[in-house]
This record gives C-alpha cells, structure tokens and sequence, in this order.
C-alpha cells in the first residue's frame, strides 16, 4: 500500500502579461515549484477568447499549476486576493494527494 | 481601388469574411507566430541593406525627429479627445491614447509592399523610424494614466523589459543592423528567402490577419459607437498630419506615405502587452479590439489609398 499525503493543488488562470507578477508572488510565499499550461481559448464574463501569438500575448491566457501544503497555500492565497479582479484571474483550489510529501 | 485588388488585400479580406461567415478556418499559432518574425527580419534586413548603400542622410535624421514627436504628441491628443468625446476614464483613455501613438508594424509592411508596387518605394530608413516610434506613446500613455488617473502601476524592471526589449523592437533593429553590416553583396544569396518568397509570405499573414480582426470584433462587448468613430476618424487626422510634415520636410512621395502610415498606425504586439502589465486595470478588450479590429482593417483597405493620395497632391 503507498502512502500519499495531502496537499492543496492551485491553478490560476492568468492573462500571458501578467504571469510575471504570478511567478514573483509564488516566489514570495516560498512556492516550491510549478507548471505552467497552455489555453486554446474560452468565454468568460468578458466574452469570448482565443489564444494567439501575434498580439504580444496580450490576448493569451495560461494555466499556473502549483501543488503545495496548506501552510504555503494560505500564505499564496492571501497574497493573490487583492489582484483577484483587478487581474481578471481564476483561481481555483482542490485538495489532491501526493506519494512523495517533502517535494511540495 | 487597385489597392483593394492587390493580393496581400484580397487576402485580408478573404481572412475577414471566412471570420465574419463563421468559418472553421484556423491558422496554426505557431505559424502565425513564425509568419510575423519572418516578416520583421525581412523588413528589418531591406531597410538596412538600403540604408547601406545610400548612407545615414540628413532626410534619415528628419524623418527619426518627426517619428519620434509624432509619436509623443498623438497620444496627447489622443487622450484629451478620448475623455472628452469618447467618454473613457483616464485610465483607459491612457491605454489607448498609447496604442494610437505607438506603431503597427504589419501596416507599415503592408504599405511598404502596396507603395513599391505603385513605383513609389519608402525610403530603407523608415524602418528605422518604425522602430523608434514604437516605445515612446507607452511612456506617455503611463504618464498620463498616473498624472489623470492616479494608477497605481507596475513599473519594474519587468515593464522596461517588455517596453524597450519587445520582440518586435529586438527584430526590427537587429535585422536593420544586420542589412547594414551586410549591404547588398551579403544580402545576395538570402533573397531566395527574404525577398522572392515575401509577397506569398505576406499573403498569408494578411489571411490571418483577417480571421483575427474579424473575430475580435465579433466578440466584442466594449465598443460604443464614438469609439469606433474615433478608431477611424483619429488614424485619418494621424496619418494626414504625417504625410503633410513628410511633405514639408522635403520627403518623397513615398516616404512621407510611410510616415503617415506610421503616425496612422495603432499597435496590437509591443503596447498591449506593456499596457496588460502596467495597466491591468484598463480593457484590454478595449484597446485590442480598436486598434486590431477597426484601425488595422480601416487603415489596410482606405488609409493607405487615402495616405497615398494626399502625398502624391501635397508633396
């Protein structure tokens, strides 16, 4: 049988300019590690979007995927609250399981 | 009119109507993306392999001088009639006002190509010029969005970087270098590449162009109708005071055209991106839609016919 151990996955839909200030806050609450996604497109409240390179990125949006504990968690959360609808940002939280704990 | 039957237009339009049909025709992201830095090498390495052989001239200077004021004092404008016709908050006036003071490159080639074709090449420096005008309107716009709006604004080292080390800014002048360090000897054995295959090239980032116009103005939500007007009307005013100081400034025919392209231009690469970062609390659907959807398209089809024609009476 594998021990798992509980964590707190956070995703963050981000528009493409604004991911630096993402990675500087995680790098501020001691995030460990992430993964960033590519998006296609979606619609949301202000309409519909498609992702595409030639604008700069200015109409792009990304995933920022983190796995961390709950401690880290709260600290990120925290720090991400004030931008929430200032950045037009999605964030979600589950909770996940992971088999080597001291990695997140 | 034979400006609408050229290929590169007939292409836009083609891209535009597929979009506006509702038509699954999709350009590849990478492609895109590969299209548009073959294009800025190639204009980058014309306009320096021009100036190579013609030497920095006194017009280059003149040219540079206008460019750059041109490109300080739009925005200016741009946001006194923004908050007063327009209607917009200072923030969002600021962000605008900056796309409209800064460039797009894909209409300055787009009017390169449509200007050698009539018999009346812009000058190899006006790439140069391009490049210059395509930082300015940012500072600007992010003075006057803290001066009006009192935002409170990213301005890091993240901000400069994406302002003055842009992509696009980075291709055109090292490509401009490279033209010049090359001259026209060097440049022989990449025509196959930069030059022969250029207009076909061009053809088909002009398709994606189309699709791309097309459907963000579809999907708009943001637009008011003096809006639109102003994305058409203030580009016009633009571009006619940038023919007429080319004129005054003992430019040709088609390099003063170039300069009213260029004051007529609104940018959708370098500025959306620093105004996202700087301004994130300015629409972002607001400013790509007015400069990608409505100025780009106005500016292809009528303003540079319109541009041509008023340099080809006043100078």
């Amino acid at each position: 049988m594998v021990t798992t151990h509980p964590r707190k996955k956070i995703e963050i839909l981000v528009d493409a300019p604004l991911l630096s200030r993402i990675q500087q806050l995680a790098k501020d609450a001691e995030v460990k590690g992430y993964t960033l996604q590519r998006t296609i497109g979606g619609e949301g409240g202000q309409g519909r979007w498609r992702a595409e390179e030639v604008t700069g990125g200015a109409g792009s949006k990304l995933v920022f995927a983190t796995i961390v504990d709950d401690e880290t968690a709260d600290r990120f959360l925290s720090d991400l609250e004030p931008l929430l609808s200032e950045y037009g940002l999605l964030v979600t939280v589950s909770p996940v399981e992971v088999i080597r704990g001291e990695r997140f | 009119m034979e400006t609408l039957f050229s290929p590169v237009i007939l292409f836009f339009i083609l891209g535009a109507l597929a979009a506006f049909a509702r038509s699954d025709l999709v350009f590849p992201e990478a492609l895109s993306k590969a299209l548009s830095i073959y294009l800025m090498c190639a204009i980058g390495l014309k306009g320096g392999v021009l100036v190579s052989g013609n030497g920095a001239t006194s017009d280059l200077l003149l040219a540079a001088a206008a460019g750059l004021v041109l490109s300080m004092t739009i925005p200016l404008i741009g946001f006194l009639v923004l908050r007063g016709v327009g209607r917009l908050d200072p923030i969002n006036a600021a962000a605008v006002a900056a796309h409209y003071g800064s460039v797009s490159v894909v209409t300055f080639i787009a009017g390169d190509q449509l200007l050698s074709d009539a018999g009346l090449p812009p000058a190899g420096y006006m790439v140069a010029v391009l490049a210059l005008m395509e930082t300015p309107a940012i500072i600007v716009g992010l003075f006057l969005a803290r001066r009006f709006g009192g935002a409170d604004m990213e301005t890091g080292g993240s901000l400069w970087r994406e302002t003055l080390l842009n992509g696009s800014v980075v291709l055109l002048v090292g490509s401009f270098v490279i033209g010049m360090i090359i001259g026209k000897p060097g440049f022989e054995p990449l025509t196959p590449v930069f030059q022969t295959g250029f207009t076909g090239l061009l053809c088909l980032f002009l398709l994606d162009m189309g699709l791309l116009a097309a459907r963000r103005l579809r999907n708009t939500r943001s637009l008011t109708v003096r809006l639109v007007a102003f994305a058409i009307i203030f580009p016009l005013l633009n571009g006619t005071l940038g023919v007429l100081i080319g004129g005054f400034l003992g430019l040709d025919v088609g390099t003063s055209t170039a300069l009213g392209i260029l004051g007529a231009s609104a940018s959708y690469i370098a500025v959306p991106a620093a105004m996202r970062l700087a301004l994130p609390k300015a629409d972002a659907g607001l400013y790509l839609t007015m400069s990608l959807a409505i100025t780009f398209p106005f500016n292809i089809t009528v303003g540079i016919p319109v541009y041509t024609a008023i340099a080809k009476w006043s100078v």
